[in-house]
């Protein structure tokens, strides 16, 4: 294998070009050229048919270049230099495995799947993956959708967001810290362009509307230092948006007020992007990474966790929905939430009975024998 | 289904009338509809008695009857619907107390406790009667009324709960306002009927009448004869339906020549000096009722008063409390109207769903909305140049300049001393009035559910409500409510996931919900444990092996509400059958206050702690029936307010 000859210049010429347009296209080292591509690129001296022949091959032969198929019509394309040298020292058996986890590409292909398809001795396979790994050649990574599968893909690759499971995985698993915290920011931005805030009636202020919103702005910068500060600082901030939507009181104590109807255009799920990309509460490369789709997932779940509602073709936050500053627990429908929530079933014992489906009279468990209302009668709960 | 339903009824039944009607009713509703041997039979009781129990259901109407011919059989059913209304009896007069005052509230309640009631002898009841003298022509329908006993059923009743006293006009006056909101209504003859029968005889009449050789077979011909059925049915109604005009106690000359068809039967009644008396409340209040007018209380109507109420409701949880109230008054306005929550006779005279629904003008709302309410302190920047809506002349015409504007309702309003007559004095208030309502009605436009319609984009401000949509939102809501109380937040947010996007695979809803799969799999099992979801298999081969089955989940709305209400009936019978298992323990107490020489003196005659006793007794039992009540709200929504749901149909 050492027997091979140095590259050629022109080879080599044509090697950096097709590396070139290949990273510099969309499809990166997965850009196939076809013959007409190839010629085209291909420099004064090889536009003949004959002249690129050889040089192709000599490319092919060092592992420059990739052959394969695509509509029954040859094409080719590029490797990086380091791991074609890499290749070449590889044998035969090697080699093919290679191939394979090769045209798996961002996908990764599963340990099992790769022992079927090579048709190559299992055991051999099963000592070939570390020698790869260790050559830097293929990498093992979990894929979301099978945890427990074996995957393996090119080292330079990085795995497509199907296999890692986008944004909101971290090395497999779940970032739930992360949703929560997007979800919380987001409810913070959509809040502070949702509802014109007042104090409660008894507060005599003169205020002008200016003011309020310096208020705002004032807030929001707040915040944004918040975010960046210690922790100890939050748990002094004083509580500032109290949850009132639910309150019924037969004097309400207006601390919400609505903008007039159509007059305002609230976030769209790009404009709320927009802002979660540029603020610093997130790490630079993560929000690099984050999508507008991701964060319109994270907006529907807000939706249906009624904390986001549609209007228009933008987002406000329900009414009475509040920031909640890092670290402050979700004590929303806890223990408070009974009285907030559910209806005359469910705050019935019978609503919650577990044994409901069995309760009759004449059965072993009727109205006169029942337990939970004795609790609820003398508890109120 | 319906077993829920039966064993709710009659524990209502039991409670109402008591417990020879409660079997009766109980037996038929297990067997359908039976003459009065085959019921004795079933029953296992006398026929005497079951005549007695009978008459009881029937003054009620819990019982329909219906004989073929003059000496067929008479066949009898129960009435569902009437039969579940007696949960629903507080409520109704919760909502004419907030509506229309105490009093009318109150002959509600007793209106409600009768079953219905002839004018004369509600007014008889309330003392009202200058001497009682009975009518000698009775129409047909007051027959079923044992009057007399009734009469003083309630002269008992009133008298203790009617602590101030009431004139006639009053009492007419409100009689008539409810009359004409449509809380009570009059009974004709037919509301005994089966519809069933009902539906067969207005077929019969329209053949008989319109179609000599008794074909209606063929498209054209099916077509009239459906119409024809239409027409009559409507006109049957329109006869039963209560009119001012027809129904009016003559007032003595002024007789049109086509009242005498209506009220042959009714005597003149002078109206004595009330007439002059009484200035705003326009000239039909100086009319008297006729006393043989029997009324009873529509339910339909409530059920959409209901619905309102509740749609309020929903409002203010979203848009807050003043744009809530501003909703309310839209809806009011609309409830007059619209006849019922579905009127099936109105469905199909046109085709196109938008007209017919009934819109309403920003100056109607204007009419019903509480002046008091600040319109403008809830939106932002409404207040700042509108100032005060509720202001006096002298307030208008202060420059804007001086209040504050920041949405905050000035101190002033209330220790100004100049009274606020009827909310707006000048044209320009009114105006301003008129646009912050259009404001609040724009940002229920506005909202994701639709609240209201602006009926044409701009110019006309007419107003539209989509009620069959909304009520399906009041159901979702209701339902996410339930499940969201009863499994958590997770669980709802699940829930309305699968409605919204359909039917999903296990990875997808934990992709979409964000969440664990592990955590996905349980709740999507419990949620199908309780019957909230459904897994469709899709076996991947022939194998159906459950290994090799993606299993698509989904959540069938309809099919969770329906489980919730027969939940919610089986609740309330459970909530009502503890009542006599609590009164047990208090029974000592119960029996010792309610003998006759302790009766009415209780402070003297019981013990500290037995009052103590009696007082817990009450608590636990208003406990519990207030939780009925609210569960009837729950029925209401999910059964009722929607008007297509068929299963009280009898």
């Amino acid at each position: 294998m050492a027997t091979l000859a140095k590259l050629s210049d022109d080879g080599d010429a044509l090697y950096v070009k097709l590396l070139q347009v290949a990273q510099s296209s969309p499809d990166g080292l997965r850009k196939v050229f076809f013959q007409a591509d190839i010629q085209a690129l291909a420099s004064e001296s090889a536009k003949t048919l004959q002249d690129l022949m050889p040089l192709v091959q000599e490319l092919t032969n060092h592992c420059l270049l990739r052959l394969s198929k695509l509509d029954r019509a040859l094409c080719w394309s590029a490797r990086p230099r380091d791991a074609a040298k890499a290749i070449t020292l590889l044998n035969p058996d090697e080699k093919m495995i290679y191939s394979y986890v090769e045209d798996a590409h961002q996908k990764g292909i599963w340990l099992r799947e790769l022992k079927k398809r090579t048709g190559v001795n299992p055991n051999v396979v099963q000592k070939t993956m570390p020698k790869l790994e260790g050559a830097h050649l293929v990498k093992s990574i979990k894929n979301i959708r099978a945890p427990a599968q074996k995957t393996y893909m090119l080292y330079h690759l990085v795995p497509s967001d199907d296999v890692t499971g986008g944004s909101f995985f971290d090395a497999g698993d779940l970032d739930e810290s992360l949703i929560e915290e997007l979800s919380n920011l987001i409810i913070f931005h959509v809040r502070m362009q949702s509802w014109a805030d007042t104090k409660p009636k008894r507060v005599k202020r003169e205020a002008s509307p200016p003011v309020l919103i310096d208020d705002h702005n004032d807030s929001n910068g707040n915040a944004k230092k918040r975010k960046r500060g210690a922790t100890a600082d939050i748990e002094d901030a004083p509580r500032k948006y109290r949850p009132t939507g639910y309150d019924d009181h037969a004097v309400e104590i207006i601390t919400q007020l609505s903008f007039p109807a159509y007059t305002r255009t609230y976030p769209s799920a790009e404009a709320i992007h927009a802002f979660i990309t540029t603020t610093d509460a997130i790490r630079a490369s993560k929000a690099a990474q984050l999508t507008v789709p991701e964060i319109q997932g994270v907006i529907d779940v807000l939706v249906w966790d009624d904390k986001l509602e549609k209007v228009g073709d933008g987002y406000r936050t329900v009414r009475g929905v509040s920031f909640k500053p890092p670290g402050y627990p979700d004590d929303e429908g806890e223990e408070e939430g009974d009285a907030r929530f559910g209806n005359g079933l469910t705050q019935a014992p019978c609503g919650k009975c577990p044994v409901f489906d069995l309760c009759g009279e004449g059965g072993p468990v009727n109205a006169g024998s029942c337990v939970y209302w004795a609790k609820w009668l003398e508890g109120g709960g | 289904m319906a077993q829920n339903l039966a064993e709710l009824c009659t524990v209502l039944i039991e409670n109402h009338i008591g417990e020879l009607s409660a079997q009766l009713f109980a037996t038929l509703a297990e067997h359908g509809r039976l003459t009065v041997h085959t019921l004795a039979e079933h029953a296992k009781i006398p026929l005497r008695r079951v005549r007695t129990g009978l008459a009881d259901l029937m003054e009620e109407q819990l019982a329909l009857h219906f004989a073929a011919e003059e000496d067929a059989p008479t066949y009898y059913s129960v009435n569902w619907r009437n039969a579940y209304n007696l949960a629903r009896h507080t409520n109704i007069v919760d909502l004419v107390n907030d509506r229309h005052g105490e009093l009318a509230g109150q002959m509600v309640g007793n209106i409600l406790q009768l079953g219905h009631a002839r004018t004369g002898d509600l007014a008889e009841a309330y003392d009202l009667m200058p001497a009682s003298k009975r009518d000698s022509g009775v129409d047909a329908a007051a027959d079923h009324m044992p009057e007399n006993g009734l009469g003083n059923g309630i002269a008992k009743a009133s008298s203790a709960k009617a602590s101030h006293d009431m004139s006639t006009f009053e009492f007419h006056s409100t009689l008539r306002a409810l009359l004409r909101s449509g809380v009570l209504v009059k009974v004709g003859m037919r509301a005994y009927m089966p519809p069933s029968d009902l539906q067969e005889q207005i077929e019969e009449t329209v053949i008989s009448d319109q179609f000599p050789d008794r074909k209606v077979t063929g498209p054209k011909k099916q077509h009239d004869f459906k119409v024809a059925i239409n027409a009559l049915k409507r006109k049957w109604r329109e006869d039963d339906a209560y009119s001012d005009l027809h129904d009016a106690g003559s007032r003595g000359a002024i007789k049109r020549p086509g009242d005498h068809f209506k009220s042959e039967n009714k005597r003149a009644k002078v109206n004595g000096g009330h007439a002059n008396g009484l200035l705003n409340e326009g000239e039909q209040s100086t009319s008297k009722l006729s006393d043989d007018l029997v009324v009873r209380v529509d339910f339909s109507r409530c059920t959409m008063a209901m619905r309102s109420r509740r749609l309020e409701q929903h409002a203010k949880r979203f848009l807050g409390g003043v744009t809530a109230a501003v909703y309310g008054a839209l809806l009011q306005t609309l409830e007059g109207k619209v006849r019922a929550v579905h009127d099936e006779l109105a469905a199909d005279m046109s085709d196109d769903d938008e007209s017919s629904l009934p819109a309403a003008t920003a100056a109607e709302v204007a009419e019903i909305l509480d002046p008091a309410i600040e319109l403008g302190a809830s939106i932002k920047g409404l207040a700042t140049d509108k100032t005060l809506t509720n202001g006096t002349g002298k307030k208008g015409k202060k420059p804007h300049d001086d209040f504050g504007d920041f949405g905050i309702k000035r101190e002033l309003s209330d220790s100004e001393d100049e009274p606020t007559t009827n909310g707006y004095s000048g044209y320009r208030d009114r105006a301003n009035r008129l646009s912050s309502i259009e404001a609040h009605l724009a940002l229920l436009e506005e909202h994701t559910k639709r609240y209201c319609k602006r009926v044409r984009a701009h110019g006309s401000s007419e107003w539209r409500v989509d009620f069959p949509a909304l009520t399906a939102t009041l159901v979702e809501a209701e339902v996410d409510t339930t499940i969201q109380a009863r499994y958590g937040k997770l669980a709802l947010r699940v829930a309305r996931m699968l409605r919204e996007r359909g039917k999903l695979e296990e990875k997808q809803v934990a992709s979409c919900a964000m969440m664990r799969i592990k955590d996905i799999r349980a709740i999507l099992t419990e949620l199908q444990f309780h019957g909230i979801l459904e897994a469709q298999e899709l076996p991947k081969d022939n194998g159906r092996q459950p290994s090799r089955t993606l299993y698509l989940w989904f959540c069938d709305t309809f099919r969770v509400q329906h489980l919730f209400l027969q939940q919610t009936y089986k609740a309330m019978a459970r909530t009502l059958q503890r009542i006599p298992v609590e009164r047990e323990r208090y029974r000592t107490v119960i029996e010792k206050a309610e003998r006759t020489d302790v009766k009415g003196r209780e402070q003297e005659k019981l013990e500290q702690p037995e009052k103590q006793a009696l007082r817990e007794w009450r608590e636990v039992e208003e406990r519990l029936l207030s939780q009925v009540d609210r569960m009837d709200e729950m029925v209401a929504l999910l059964r009722d307010f929607s008007g297509r749901d068929t299963s009280l149909t009898t």
